[in-house]
């Protein structure tokens, strides 16, 4: 009795055992993709390891390329050209790609598996992005919804960037997502401080990150950034600069103020900042002061539906209505825009109206 | 009759006339489920060809080898399912690691090969009626290809079947149960072929 | 229009569910399948006199008056109310039709009947226009070609 139990146990152990074995072997057969080489540019190699996503293999390289929904191939950010070794877009990346970025063999880096040797092209500014943890140190209201928050940055304890980059925000998963997700915001402060960012948060209602940072962040809370990105930053040359912003539009364009007075840049340069009634005004202590620092600098806040109680003397209208009037001629200028989408359609049309080349039109791209 | 002869009417038998799926309704969760599209239909049942062929031959050896010899019969239930386990394990990394689309495509069904039952049932069957290593094998993959057959003529149909007017009760699983007893008539009447033969 | 359950539909609504394209999803608590809800907003729009058309190019002509304001709400002759926002990103469209939409909410107000108001979006705009798709019952951006009729007040073709 004992011994046919014994058999019998000693049976089911020995063909699982065998199973569990041949299931070894297939994983270092099958599933083992082994040391892979991407060639980053043409020049660049990494030696990896095969089997993840090309996303999250770059990201072990700490080469991070922009994605805000974290790897689920649901926000259509994370684009990256793979020009050998990849197959076809899967079905979850159609959607993103237009007929003209699969013939370049654009795709979703989250969606791509790292089988083989792959060839990517990017750009090369990513190769200085950086992940950060830091602290909120401060978290002040600008206006009734737009918030100010400051992070000192622990490891790395310093980030270099251009004045007018953006940092992608990670919010944890809390009531809003079951999982991490990304959001681009541009650093307020300028590059000289190293051991701090700056941003300038607004609440959109819903609005993931928003919600996390207007609701729940407090002062003291760790919060994870990488970056930084973004190829909007003052170009060098003597034109004289248009200033277009609304909203926390004005961190990028703050930062570069500040940027300029740093170093001494004395370019003639005027500031629109269009808001709509007083109390979504903000920093006019700080850029009256600019006013000061840099003669050849004005700041021209408009707003477009003052309230009775504001008083108001300054500029009134619509952001390109006030722009319109200002500004005669635009030709010999340079803009840079900062703001919802539609704002700066709208103030492209208006520059482009005044007579200014469009190619000497920047804004941040990160749309 | 010749044993290569046999073989030939084993694996005919379990392809039409004793399909696995229309005459023993085994493998009917998939069936559904993977039916709408011919592309991943053909992807899931080539799958299913391949574990029940592998498998058919696999069991039995194990079977008749070990498991009568020491008279342990008995767990031929639990011995049978965790080497199918395994072997859906291997294809999903064959599959995962050859295409990439059809791996998408398959997506849950595929580790759902697992709990297939007429893959079990292909094992079980071919113990009951005591065949040999070959008619294993033969059986194996003619009860494969049947059930790919199948869930391909049942996709095909389905496609067509996306521009006819259903009644609203019968949308889904209930028309789909329908035109697989119609299959099932169809397939049965290969009855006559094969006991008419030459 | 009389159209049946595709594949290409059963893609549709595959992008269509929460998380894939948007958080919530195009459907919001619509169970019907989407043959279903497209036959029964095409006829709802027939029973009301228009076309996927009209009321798709009455939703972009206010959309234009609308975004005159960036982001602020304009009035709009004779008695409507349009606020125009938009925000930084971009969304394919459910039905994999090429290209990318702009995340625009445009906000209709009907003074003349009490503020009674609607939004709908960018994407919304080309949905309808292209492929008579409302949204389902529930969803966020529904736009019910009812409310649609009776709050833009479109012409009659």
């Amino acid at each position: 009795m004992l011994m046919a139990f014994l058999i019998a146990v000693g049976v089911v152990c020995a063909i699982n055992t065998a199973l569990a074995l041949l299931m070894v072997a297939a994983e270092a057969f099958i599933a083992d993709y082994g040391a892979c080489t991407i060639t980053v540019n043409g020049e660049r190699k990494l030696a990896v390891e095969g089997g993840q996503s090309l996303l999250s293999t770059l990201k072990a390289e700490r080469i991070f390329i922009p994605s805000a929904c974290g790897g689920r191939g649901s926000c259509g950010l994370c684009k990256c050209r793979v020009t050998g070794g990849a197959g076809n877009p899967l079905p979850t990346e159609e959607p993103w790609l237009s007929a003209e970025e699969k013939a370049q063999g654009v795709r979703l880096s989250c969606q791509v598996r790292v089988k083989g040797d792959l060839a990517i092209v990017i750009p090369a500014e990513l190769f200085n992005v950086v992940q950060y943890t830091t602290r909120v140190t401060a978290i002040r209201d600008l206006t009734h919804d737009i918030r100010e928050l400051r992070l000192r940055l622990l490891e790395p304890a310093a980030i270099r960037f251009a004045a007018g980059q953006f940092i992608q925000f990670e919010v944890p998963p809390y009531d809003l997502t079951d999982e991490p997700v990304y959001r681009a915001y541009s650093v307020a402060s300028p590059p000289s401080v190293r051991g701090e960012i700056e941003l300038e948060i607004r609440y959109v209602p819903e609005g993931i990150c928003t919600t996390y940072v207007h609701r729940h962040l407090k002062v003291g809370d760790a919060v994870t950034i990488n970056g930084p990105y973004g190829d909007f930053r003052l170009r060098d040359g003597e034109r004289e600069i248009i200033f277009i912003a609304g909203g926390s539009g004005m961190a990028p364009i703050k930062s570069i103020l500040y940027d300029m007075r740093e170093k001494g840049i004395r370019r003639k340069a005027t500031y629109f900042f269009g808001a709509k009634a007083l109390r979504d005004l903000f920093l006019l202590d700080e850029m009256r002061a600019m006013e000061k620092a840099l003669p050849a600098f004005r700041f021209v806040p408009a707003l477009s539906a003052p309230e009775a109680a504001d008083d108001w003397s300054g500029e009134r209208g619509l952001i390109t209505e006030v722009v319109g009037r200002r500004v005669p001629d635009a030709s010999a200028m340079e803009a840079y825009l900062c703001g919802s989408p539609l704002m700066i359609d709208a103030c492209i049309e208006v520059l482009k109206r005044k007579g200014l080349a469009e190619d000497r039109i920047f804004y941040d791209k990160f749309a | 009759m010749p044993e290569s002869m046999n073989l030939f009417a084993v694996f005919f038998s379990a392809v039409f006339t004793g399909n696995i799926l229309l005459t023993n309704y085994l493998g009917m969760c998939s069936f559904l489920g993977a039916s709408r599209e011919v592309k991943t239909a053909l992807g899931l049942g080539t799958a299913v060809v391949f574990v029940m062929a592998a498998t058919g031959a696999l069991n039995w050896l194990i079977y008749c080898l070990v498991l009568v010899p020491l008279d342990l019969v008995y767990l031929r239930f639990i011995v049978f399912i965790v080497v199918i386990a395994a072997f859906v394990q291997v294809v999903e990394m064959i599959i995962e690691r050859t295409s990439e689309r059809l791996h998408a495509a398959l997506g849950i069904f595929l580790p759902l090969i697992t709990v297939n039952c007429a893959i079990m049932g292909a094992s079980l069957f071919m113990v009951i009626r005591n065949y040999g290593l070959g008619e294993a094998f033969a059986y194996g993959t003619g009860s494969g290809l049947g059930w790919a057959l199948a869930i391909l003529a049942m996709a095909g149909i389905r496609q067509k079947m996306a521009k006819a007017r259903v009644p609203r009760g019968l949308e889904g699983a209930g028309i789909t149960l329908i035109i697989a007893g119609i299959m099932a008539l169809a397939f049965v009447g290969f009855n006559g072929m094969l006991s008419a033969g030459p | 229009m009389s159209m049946k359950q595709t594949p290409a539909l059963d893609a549709a609504r595959r992008q269509m569910r929460p998380g894939a394209i948007v958080r919530d999803g195009f459907l919001g608590a619509d169970r019907r399948p989407l043959v279903d809800i497209l036959d029964a907003d095409d006829a709802a729009v027939k029973r009301l006199g228009y076309t996927h058309a009209a009321l798709a190019g009455r939703m972009r002509e206010l959309r234009a008056a609308g975004a005159r304001g960036l982001g602020e709400a304009v009035c709009v002759p004779p008695h409507f109310e349009v606020r125009v926002d938009s925000v930084r990103g971009k969304l394919p469209c459910p039905f994999g039709h090429p290209g990318l939409y702009p995340k625009t909410n445009i906000t209709v107000k009907n003074l003349a009947q009490g503020g009674r108001a609607i939004t709908y979006t960018d994407l919304g705009i080309h949905m309808i226009e292209e492929h008579g798709f409302y949204e389902g019952r529930g969803a966020r951006f529904r736009a019910d070609p009812a409310e649609l009729a009776r709050i833009l007040e479109p012409p009659r073709a």
